[in-house]
């Protein structure tokens, strides 16, 4: 019962929040407002797609949620905290321990093999190498990759190259998951076997999924959809 | 991240691109290399005028000289005639009885004992002649022996000869050559060659100060030298300097501050010591001189190595972005890149130091049995821990601050525009 109750509250406990944030380019001459006043949140354990056209600031707003990027203004909080009074150290601690990141470039070091590039993350943690190891076989196993710990990445198929990618954003336990076109590069059989892994995570684990993508099928799996256009939510 | 893993990635991304690293490490090589080389020649050196020079007259031992007052017949301006000025060649000025026994006086002074510059004609055995230079043997004079021993200060009749004349006189070894005898002729005042028949005491080794002079004592050198100046004005009983010895337990302190009596009193007073670092500072300028020429090959690698990393810095933009992505903060990436430069400085110095010491033995070997021959214990090349220490990290700092510059690039790359960098 005290479970069930946990996971209620946990549930609906928004772990990203945004307050009427904006993202100004600087050009040459004018200035591009590629996010406009956003108000939204994430909650924890909850799926949530981003969808819009290429263009439309879906990337930038995503970026600002993983941290990689700062709001020109507005307030961002992660699990309650303004960001504005994080330092960017403190900001690298949350993506290298909270988040995990699926690219749709993959962003594979094609030399080093698939074991080196899953414990990537442990690695900038400081994880001692044997931990590393232990973990990095654990997480290939689960992403079916075992016997190519040893080969070097770049002799992967690309469905292959992005099953590797979700066991290296998989490896830091993180509590949020940002996918940005995680299928956008693979064929259907491929992008389906991808899809398929990564709800299995987040409904085994929990994981906060925000996935930005243009599929509407890939949208349609998540609990919640927003849709941006010009820089803002419609 | 740990120190280990950013070891092992700088180390790697050395490897990554092997010919561009191999040709800027070559560069820090060279220029390594020259420096090392440079300071093993002067160190040869040194070690060996040290040790030449370094027991000379033992502690106690001051050279006098008139204060010379700008006598450079050159540039000075001229000066006014002092009928009271004893002036040698070139009007230098020149010391006499009066001197001697006024430093004689000076307290402290030990023994006073005049310089002697005596001109002979030949050193012969039976109708062998060669030209020759004699000096006077001065107690505790530390001369390097070939064979034989000191000849006795007290005896008129002894000759210290160098190893180069035992073969033309036919003396045999430099060992048969002990106890043997040897003429030695001069003119005298009137021109006539006066043959002295002496007993040969030692033979010197050769060496790179007064390599060809035969040594003889005080007393036979004040006879040869009444003989050429007897009734001469201006030249008998004139000496360029005086040697004085003092009370060998004297510290420094007593030392200088005899040197500031000799001063007062209008002398100009040198320890051996002080001869020593006046040809340190010689051999100090000209390897100055040398090590610019390295230093300017460093100088040349350093850009070799600030634009390898740039390009590596270029190379590895989307890698940078994701390493920042996954939280590798700016401390992280700054020292990845800057150990890789530090490692090429650290190649390039080992080898360049490595390469140097193995050559050393070879080029010491080769000037000793060349043009170094007579010249015993001298080594060319000489490699010191401290100093060799001293270049390698120095090299290593140099190869980090080139490195810095690429690496505050990199790790001020924003991880956003990094990843969409293909």
């Amino acid at each position: 019962m005290t479970v069930f109750c946990y996971h209620t509250v946990t549930y609906m406990q928004p772990i990203i929040e945004t307050r009427e944030i904006t993202r100004v380019y600087e050009g040459a001459g004018e200035n591009t407002q590629a996010i406009k006043s956003v108000n939204f949140s994430v909650m924890k354990g909850e799926s949530l797609a981003i969808i819009g056209k290429s263009g439309s600031g879906k990337s930038t707003l995503m970026h600002m949620l993983a941290t990689l990027d700062r709001p020109t203004s507005g307030e961002m909080l992660i699990d309650g905290q303004p960001t504005s009074k994080l330092s960017d150290k403190d900001l690298d601690i949350i993506r290298n321990r909270k988040f995990g990141f699926i690219f749709q470039q993959f962003f594979l070091n094609s030399r080093n093999t698939c074991l080196e590039n899953v414990t990537m993350p442990l690695m900038i943690t400081g994880t001692p190498s044997d931990e590393r190891k232990k973990r990095g076989l654990e997480m290939l196993d689960a992403v079916g990759l075992l016997d190519k710990a040893k080969q070097p990445a770049g002799q992967l198929s690309g469905g292959q190259k992005q099953r590797l990618c979700i066991a290296r954003a998989l490896i830091t336990q993180p509590e949020v998951i940002f996918a940005d076109e995680p299928t956008g590069n693979l064929d259907t059989e491929n992008g389906r076997i991808i899809t398929d892994l990564l709800f299995q995570m987040h409904k085994e684990k929990n994981i906060t999924l925000v996935i930005v993508t243009h599929d509407p099928d890939l949208a349609a799996l998540c609990d919640r959809t927003i849709t941006i256009k010009d820089g803002e939510i419609v | 991240m740990r120190i280990r893993d950013r070891i092992i990635i700088s180390q790697r991304n050395l490897l990554r691109s092997k010919l561009r690293t191999f040709l800027t490490i070559s560069a820090v090589l060279i220029g390594t290399f020259t420096i090392s080389l440079t300071n093993g020649v002067g160190n040869g050196i040194k070690s060996y005028v040290d040790r030449e020079l370094g027991n000379v007259g033992a502690e106690n031992t001051l050279i006098i000289q008139p204060r010379n007052d700008s006598d450079n017949p050159v540039s000075s301006d001229v000066q006014e005639y002092d009928p009271d000025r004893q002036l040698g060649m070139f009007n230098q000025t020149l010391l006499g009885p009066d001197d001697i026994r006024e430093v004689q006086q000076i307290r402290g002074v030990d023994k006073v004992i005049p310089e002697l510059n005596v001109q002979v004609e030949y050193l012969g055995v039976g109708e062998k002649k060669f030209q020759a230079t004699v000096g006077q043997y001065i107690e505790n004079f530390n001369i390097q022996l070939q064979s034989g021993s000191y000849l006795d200060l007290n005896r008129k009749d002894m000759i210290m000869i160098p190893m180069r004349y035992v073969d033309p006189l036919g003396l045999g070894s430099a060992e048969e050559a002990i106890g043997k005898n040897i003429t030695l002729g001069y003119k005298d005042v009137n021109g006539r060659i006066v043959e002295k028949e002496l007993i040969i005491a030692a033979v010197t080794a050769q060496s790179l100060l007064g390599s060809a002079t035969s040594y003889i004592s005080n007393g036979l050198l004040m006879d040869i030298n009444n003989d050429q100046t007897r009734g001469v004005a201006g030249l008998s009983e004139r000496y360029p300097a005086l040697v004085v010895s003092h009370d060998p337990a004297y510290s420094d302190e007593e030392v200088e501050s005899l040197k500031q009596i000799f001063s007062a009193n209008g002398y100009n007073a040198q320890t051996i010591q002080d001869a020593i670092g006046t040809i340190n500072t010689v051999i100090n300028g000209i390897l100055i001189v040398l090590n610019v020429f390295g230093i300017i090959a460093l100088l040349a690698a350093t850009f070799g190595i600030v634009n390898t990393l740039l390009m590596a810095v270029t190379e590895r933009t989307s890698e940078i972005g994701l390493m920042k992505a996954l939280g590798a903060n700016r401390t992280t990436i700054f020292s990845i890149f800057a150990m890789e430069a530090a490692s090429i400085g650290f190649w390039g110095a080992l080898l360049g130091i490595g390469i140097s010491m193995i050559l050393a033995p070879i080029v010491n070997n080769i000037a000793t049995n060349n043009f170094l021959q007579d010249f015993v214990g001298f080594k060319l090349l000489a490699f010191p821990f401290l100093p060799s220490l001293g270049i390698f990290l120095g090299i290593i700092l140099l190869a980090f601050l080139a490195g810095t510059l690429p690496s505050i690039k990199a790790s001020k790359q924003d991880p956003i525009s990094a990843l969409r960098y293909e």
